[in-house]
Order: structure tokens, then sequence, then C-alpha cells
């Protein structure tokens, strides 16, 4: 496949500029939670970061609603799957839109106890993964298998750290790793880590970040599933995959987007 | 297959017998090496009973492949998962390591859980998406097995599924029938006759095991509804729309198998403990129910998945493969009613799993999400629940008036009145059908301001449902009106759907309903607004394409019996229902006052069940006697015009030889010189059916 060296330069430029805008935007959010906690602002600039991840990242315009019976071209049937894809992820955005009304309806304007700085820290890092997972996917179009390993690669270890992150350090599996990790971000010593059994803020905080690291889970065995027969020398032609499972992880990170402000930047702390 | 005589369905059952009685054995040792006592009627035998009966019986009618390899999947997953947390509890020295069901709750869940993925693997549905993960490629299609041996196992094909969907259906719908039959006959009469207080079966005392079955009734015949549903989409529409097949025929297997372990672990809380609910699985009380309740969560949420991947299926191939000239409004109404159910279903779905799961977390963890104990908040549960689980009368009866609306102008020879608002009503129902689910809460302590809303947007609710009305009544006027067994059901249920629609608006008052709710009224509302508008076009659908799948039809005069037999049962069941109800009948117990006066209504009315119940039975021997004993009917015995009968019955492999391309309106019945189809120019392989009847003969 030839292409437009033109275009995939542009294809990545892109990419960089909209990592700036969402970098940008993810600490604008951070600092008007901890300065002036305007709760409609943190709404229309979560709004901005998922429209700008779902437009760019997750290239919404490529959606192809023709019909053409019977016709059994790679690219048709790409495109049968891409709404597919969509079809599911609007289904699956209805679980998460049902834990947010849940997280509404139980904490209000109050939010659980948690260290804003390593809240900061994990979304970091999943958007960092965001970035290098749309640069994967630009080079496999641009045909640079290596580069598409390179990134897809570093995806994978981000969101696995992301991952880590989540279940070690803030669900506190491993006591000591968490309380040395707290301490660095300037956690001070002694408070009661969140349990599931503790009050409805710890529960609407589990069943959130879980279901959420479970798609991160998914998202992880898919990408190791691509890198895997990237590396055997596939998808030279039909690209459709790896395009999947960049939607999919682009998605996980859109639901951080809304996740990250309701857990750790909206309302007040209760104690 | 052995080369005997015997027809496999008798081993089958031979071995369900000696299935059963091994695991009523093991399960009574067990339960004897663990609590120390023998109990006869107990949980745990009948669980053991339970899995190994019915994967004796299918390993006996099959072999070792397909379905029988899942279900043995499926019980060594669920003992392997449950013996799994039982070893951690031992190991972490919990003071409970084994439960009173033998294992554990935890324990149960898990292997449950367990067991559920194990059969999708052990089923064969996964195998072609793990060699897709490993670089592997698999054909387009799998060769399906000759006759019927196809059916129980993994098919790709969309009218093998369609039909293992409606089985499945059928099957569960003689189950939760059953069901509803035990607690009627206790009905019959004010105190309680047989499900007494000293009544000891499963763990359940008498009233207990009503509150099981009263339950089950209602899920399990809701999750026989949705099948049924799935059923006929899957069968039809890729019919209707001149595709070859489903946009992703191995999903829809995949949607179809996960129901089967859903449908073992329904019936797997009958046995453990049971649960006393209802369907609606309200905390705090379910919080607290035996392990039964987490098997119905579990087999809700495993089900919940059948129906929201079959739904992304139905949307993605009417968009992406209807046939040449198949314009939005050109599309078979029935194509309208499902994807405006489709919507429903591959959405609010999601919000019945998340409220059932977290119930389930709220159990095994500890979580407080609806214990007002931890600051939990019980009716938040109701909102989520509910927020599917209105909707899903609508993903119940839209494909129901869809296939009203279908066959319709076929047996009145008239064009449909309306196709436009027809269609429209369809997403219209769909989409109010999203702001109306808190009129289940009026006396539940919501917030009252959020009562007046709610009862407006369910009062609209009538205007598109009106719509449809309008349209039937106008395409039968005037008609040359044919009454074969199909037309009768379609007559039927839209004069049960009226009543049940009429019965409707009152509930959705806010006056009225402090009073309705919870009684014998909303039931007889229930009943009659599922009979219209799904159970009657369902069988009317059966009766319908039954030609199309077989090549034969079902006998007319034992679907008029099931017909006449069925319909003044069940309008005197249903008027019986709302007299007891009106007059202040609880529902959902075991047993109610003879100072009422109830007793003659509710004997009248368990007589009118049992009418209901044999029809049905008569129903089912038609069906399975018609498979190869019908007429045979290869034709286009209804004069139909849709695309599916232009072509010979059975439906040939692939669906059409000569792809069709759409040149006028779907439902110009009775006009000259219109056409809905045209095959292509070089003709049909099959010339002794001509691809399109001449104008005239529609008249």
């Amino acid at each position: 496949m030839v292409h437009n060296t033109q275009e995939n330069k542009t294809l990545l430029g892109q990419g960089v500029l909209i990592f700036i805008y969402l970098a940008v935007l993810t600490g604008l959010e951070f600092f008007i939670a901890i300065s002036f906690q305007s709760v409609p602002l943190l709404i229309v600039v979560a709004l901005v970061k998922a429209a700008l991840v779902v437009y760019y990242y997750m290239h919404v315009y490529k959606l192809n609603l023709e019909a053409e019976v019977d016709d059994e071209a790679y690219d048709y049937k790409a495109g049968t799957n891409r709404l597919g894809l969509w079809l599911f992820l609007i289904s699956d955005s209805f679980v998460f839109a049902g834990l947010m009304a849940m997280r509404v309806n139980l904490l209000g304007l109050t939010r659980p106890q948690l260290n804003q700085f390593l809240g900061l820290g994990v979304t970091a890092v999943l958007l960092i993964s965001s970035f290098f997972m749309n640069r994967g996917e630009a080079l496999m179009h641009n045909g640079d298998r290596q580069g598409f390993l390179r990134n897809t690669a570093i995806t994978f270890l981000l969101g696995l750290g992301f991952l880590l992150g989540v279940v070690i350090i803030e669900w506190h599996t491993i006591p000591a790793i968490a309380e040395t990790v707290l301490h660095l971000f300037g956690e001070p010593a002694g408070v009661e880590p969140l349990k599931p059994t503790s009050g409805v803020a710890g529960a609407a905080f589990f069943m959130m970040t879980g279901m959420h690291a479970f798609h991160v889970l998914s998202g992880l065995i898919l990408l190791g599933i691509v890198w895997n027969n990237g590396r055997k020398g596939f998808y030279d032609e039909k690209q459709y995959p790896v395009e999947a499972v960049a939607v999919y992880w682009h998605f996980v990170d859109v639901v951080w987007i809304f996740f990250y402000p309701a857990l750790y930047l909206i309302g007040t702390v209760i104690k | 297959m052995s080369m005997s005589k015997t027809h496999p369905v008798w081993t089958g059952l031979l071995l369900l017998v000696i299935g059963g009685a091994i695991g009523y054995g093991i399960g009574l040792g067990l339960d004897l090496l663990i609590s120390g006592a023998l109990n006869f009627n107990g949980s745990v035998s009948a669980a053991f009973a339970l899995l190994l009966a019915v994967t004796f019986f299918f390993f006996g009618v099959y072999g070792y492949r397909g379905i029988t390899r899942g279900l043995v999947f499926q019980v060594i997953g669920t003992l392997l998962g449950a013996l799994f947390v039982t070893g951690i509890r031992a190991l972490v020295g919990s003071d409970t390591i084994f439960g009173s069901f033998l294992f554990s709750e935890p324990a149960w869940v898990f292997g449950a859980f367990v067991g559920d993925v194990s059969f999708v693997f052990g089923v064969g549905v996964m195998s072609d998406w793990m060699k897709w993960a490993r670089g592997i490629d698999t054909p387009e299609h799998h060769e399906d097995e000759p006759g019927w041996e196809k059916y129980f196992g993994v098919s790709l094909d969309h009218k093998v599924i369609g039909i293992q969907y409606t089985v499945t259906a059928l099957v569960l719908i003689a189950i939760g029938g059953t069901f509803a039959m035990i607690f009627r006959t206790e009905l019959a009469q004010s105190q309680l006759q047989f499900l007494t207080t000293t009544f000891k079966l499963f763990n359940q005392t008498g009233p207990q095991f009503y509150n099981t079955l009263m339950s089950l009734h209602g899920i399990i015949m809701i999750i026989s509804i949705l099948l049924g549903v799935s059923g006929i989409m899957n069968y039809v529409v890729p019919l209707l729309v001149g595709a070859h097949d489903m946009a992703f025929p191995r999903l829809n297997a995949f949607a179809y198998w996960v129901a089967v372990p859903a449908s073992v672990l329904m019936l797997l809380s009958l046995v453990l403990g049971g649960f006393d609910t209802g369907w609606t699985g309200y905390p705090p009380l379910s919080a607290r129910a035996p392990v039964g309740m987490q098997m119905f969560f579990l087999g809700v949420f495993t089900a919940g998945w059948s129906s929201i991947l079959g739904s992304a299926n139905v949307i993605a191939t009417v968009i992406r493969m209807r046939a040449k000239g198949m314009t939005a409004m050109r599309l078979p109404i029935f194509v309208w009613a499902s994807i405006a159910t489709s919507i429903i279903a591959l959405t609010a779905t999601q919000l019945i799993g998340l409220s059932f799961q977290l119930v389930m977390f709220q159990r095994l963890f500890g979580m407080g999400f609806f214990d007002a104990a931890k600051g939990g908040n019980p009716v938040l549960f109701q909102h989520l629940f509910w927020f599917y689980s209105h909707p899903a009368v609508y993903v119940f009866v839209l494909p129901g008036l869809g296939v009203i609306s279908e066959l319709l102008p076929v047996f009145a020879r008239k064009p449909l009145f309306g196709y436009r608002w027809i269609a429209m009503s369809s997403l219209g129902i769909a989409l109010v059908g999203f702001t109306v689910w808190a009129h289940h809460m009026f006396t539940s302590g919501m917030n009252e301001y959020l009562r007046v809303p709610f009862m407006y947007s369910t009062l609209l609710v009538a205007v598109p449902t009106g719509v449809k009305f309008f349209s039937w009544v106008a395409t039968l006027w005037g008609g040359k009106i044919e009454t074969p067994t199909p037309m009768l059901f379609v007559l039927g249920a839209i004069i049960v759907f009226l009543l049940g629609g009429i019965t409707g608006p009152p509930n959705a008052a806010i006056a009225l309903d402090l009073h309705l709710h919870d009684t014998y009224w909303v039931v007889g509302h229930f009943h009659d607004t599922i009979f219209g508008g799904f159970i009657f076009p369902f069988f009317a659908a059966i009766y319908y394409w039954f030609p199309k799948a077989t090549g034969r039809r079902m006998n007319e005069f034992w679907g008029k019996v099931h017909f006449w037999m069925m319909t003044p049962s069940f309008l005197v069941l249903t008027f019986g229902m709302m007299r007891v109800g009106l007059l202040g009948m609880r529902r959902r117990i075991a047993d109610y006052d003879p100072a009422l006066g109830f007793d003659t209504t509710h004997l009248i009315m368990t007589i009118a069940g049992f009418l209901i119940f044999f029809s049905v039975l008569i129903f089912f021997i038609n069906l399975f006697h018609s498979i190869s004993h019908g007429e045979k009917a290869e034709g286009n015995i209804w004069n139909s015009r849709s695309p599916e009968w232009q072509v010979p019955s059975p439906m040939p492999v692939h669906n059409y030889d000569v792809p069709f391309v759409v040149v006028g309106e779907p439902y110009d019945y009775g006009l000259a010189d219109s056409k809905y189809v045209e095959f292509s120019p070089n003709g049909s392989k099959h010339p002794e059916f001509p691809p399109v009847r001449e104008a005239g003969k529609y008249h």
C-alpha cells in the first residue's frame, strides 16, 4: 500500500497537537479544581477533552452508514466492523453512565478522600499512553512496522503502569508499596485508606475504578494480541484490527476523562 | 451416533434419568459429608442432579460435542471455580469454609461465573476468535451438519441460530408456564393447600417455594421473550433486507450460546434456596435472600449480553446489508420495529446488568450501595433497574407489533395504512420509552417532584401506540380479510393488546396508581400487554414463517383449536386478575383472606390458566409433529409480496441465489401494476417459482 508521506506527516503532527491540547486542558482542570472549584467549568473541560479524543484519536468521522449488499471487499467489511465496534462502545458507555449516575446520587457534591496528585499522575500516564497508541496506529498506516511495534509496546507498558497504579496503590492491595508511593506524592502519614466496605464513598470509588480497570485490562490483552500479530508480519494490507484496538484504547481513556474529575476533583472531601 | 434404531431422544431421556440419579447421589453424599445430615429434598443433591441430568440428556441425544461439551465444561468449570474459592478460604483460615449449600456463597458465585465462561469455550463458539487472536485465518463460512444435528452445535447460519433461539424460547416458556400452573393451583382456593409451611423442598418452605416459583415465572418468561424476539429477528431480518447472513455471524452465534448457561443458572437458582423478591430483586430484600438470588443475578447478567450483542448485530445488518433500492421508507415494517427494539436493548440492558452487579457486590464484598446503614440508597437501585426494565417491555412488544403490521396487509389484501407513521411510531415508542421509568416508583419514596413529569411522559407513550391501532383498524377497513391461523393470532393480538393498552393509563395517573400499585390489577394489565404485544404475535409469526423454515405448514385445524382455546381463556384470566386487583388483592402472595370473597374468581382464573396451558401443549405437539408430517408447502402459500416468499421453502442455505432489487412500496397489496422486489433479469435458479408474481394475482 502506497501512502502519501505528506498526509502521514500531517497525521503524526496532528497527534502531537491534540496531545498538547489534552495535556493543557488536564492541567487547567486540575487548576480549576484546586483553586476555585467550579463544577460547570470542570464539566465543560471534560466534554472538550472527550470531544477531542473522540474526533481526532478515535476518528469517529470514518463511520460509513451506506449499504451495499453482499460486498465481500475487505474495506467494506472493515467498515461494517467499525460500525459494530461503535455500537458496542455506545452500549458500554451506558455502564459507565450508570456508574456516574450512581456516584452523583450517592455522593453528590462530595468526593472520596484521595490524593489529588496521585490522581493527576495516573491520569497523565493514561493520557500519554493514548498519545503513543495514536502514534502507533498512524505509523502502521504509514507502513512503519517497527514504529508501530515500538509505540504499541510503550502504550502497553503505560497502560500496565496505570492498571498497577490503581490496583496496587489506590486500592492499597500491597500496603508497603502503596504507602511509599503515596508518601512521594505528599500524602501525610496515618491517613486511613479507602476500603470497599467503608461507606458509600469507598463503594463508589472501588466500583468505578474497578469497572474501568477491567476495561484497561481487556485493552491490554487486545494490545498484546495486535502487537504479537504485528510482530508476525500482519497488518500490511488488512489494518482494521490495529484501528479497532486503538479506538477501544482511546474509549477507555474517554471514560477516565469523566471518571477522573468525578472521583478526584469535583466537590468537597468526605471525612 | 450409534447405529441402533432407538430415537436419540429416548436415549437422551434414559440418560437424563441416570444422570439425575448419579448427580443426586453425589450431592447427597457430599452434603452428608459436610453437614453431617442426610437431606433427601435438599438443595445440594438437587443442584448436582439438575446439572448432570441436563448434561447427560444432551449427551444421549447428540454425543460429546456442541452443547454437550459446553455443558460438561460448565459443570466442571462451576466445580473448579467453587473449589478454588473454597480452597482459598481454607488457606486463609476463614470461619466459614463451606456454606449451607455445600459451597459458600462467594464460592458458588465464582464457580457459576467460571462455569458460564467455560460453557462458551466448551461449546466451541470462541474457537474462531481464539485462532484470529493467534493470527490464524479461518474460512468465512463453515459447513453445517445435515439435518437436525446442526441445531445442537455452533452454526453461523442466521436461520439456524434463529431457530435455536426460538426453540430455546419455547422450552423456557414451557418451564415458566409450568411454574405458573403450580402457583396458580395454590391460589385456586384461599388458605394454603399444598405449598404449606410444613412443605419442604430445596431448603424452602411452601410459601417460600411459592415466592421462588412466582419470581422465576417472571424472569424465565422475560428471558424466553427476549430469546423469542431474537429468534424472530435473527430468522427474518436478513431475509427481509436481502442479506446472505447477519453482519457478524460469529457474534450472532456467541449471543445465542451465552443464553444457554444463563438458562441453566436460572434453574440452579430454583434449587439453591430460591429467592423471594419477585423478578425485580429490590434490595434490601435481595441483599439477604439465599444463594439462589446470586444465581438469578448472574443468569440475568449473562442473558443480558445475549440481548446486547444480538441488537448490535441487527442494527449493523440493517444499516450495512440492505438490498439495492431498499431506502429507509421502503424497509419492511418489521425491520423498523427490530431497529427500534434493538436501540433499547443495545443501550438500556447495561443498566439492569449494572444494578444487579451492584447488589451482587454488596453481598459479596460488603459494599454499601443500597445499604442505608452505610449511607447507601435503596431507591437508587430502583432507578437503575427500571431504566432498563420499563423500556424492556417495549423490547418485548415492538417486534410483536411489527409482526402485526407486517402480517395484517398480507391477510387483509390491502396496503398498510400510514406506512410512514407506523415506521416512525416504533421509533417514537422506543425513544419516549427511555423517559418513563420512574412511574414504577410513585409509591417507593422517591422525590415527589419527579412524579408529575413521569406521569406525563408515560401518558405520552399512548400516542405512538394509538397511531399503530389507528393504522391497523384502517388497514382492516374494507379489506378482503382471510383468516388462516396466523391472521387469527394477529387479530387476537390486536384485541388483547388493546385491553392491555387501555388499562395502562390508569396506572400512569398518580392518584390512581397509589391505589393500584402492587395489586393484581397491574398483573392483569401486564399480562394483557405482553400477551397481546408479544405472545400472540409470536405464535402468529411461528405459524406464518414455519413453512419458510421447514417446507411444511402446521396443521390448520389444531392451530385454530389452539387459538379458540387460548384467547377466551386468556381474557377470562386477565379480567379475573383485574377484578380481584381492583377489589384489593395484593400481588406476589401465596394466600389471601377467604373473607375477601375472591375464591370463586380465583377458581375460574385457575381453570382458565389450565385451558391456556393445554392449548399451548396442543401448539407444541402440532409444531413438532408438523416438522416432518405437516402438509407440504414449498411455494408462496400466503400470497405475500415479501422477498423471502418469492423463493422456494425451505429457504436455501445462503438465502437468495440471485440478489433482488427493491422497485416499489412493500405493502401495496391489491394495487394493480405494483411490484415490491424484482430479482435479477437473468432469472431465478428456481424457474418453478417465478421470482415476482403478476400484480393481478394479489386480488
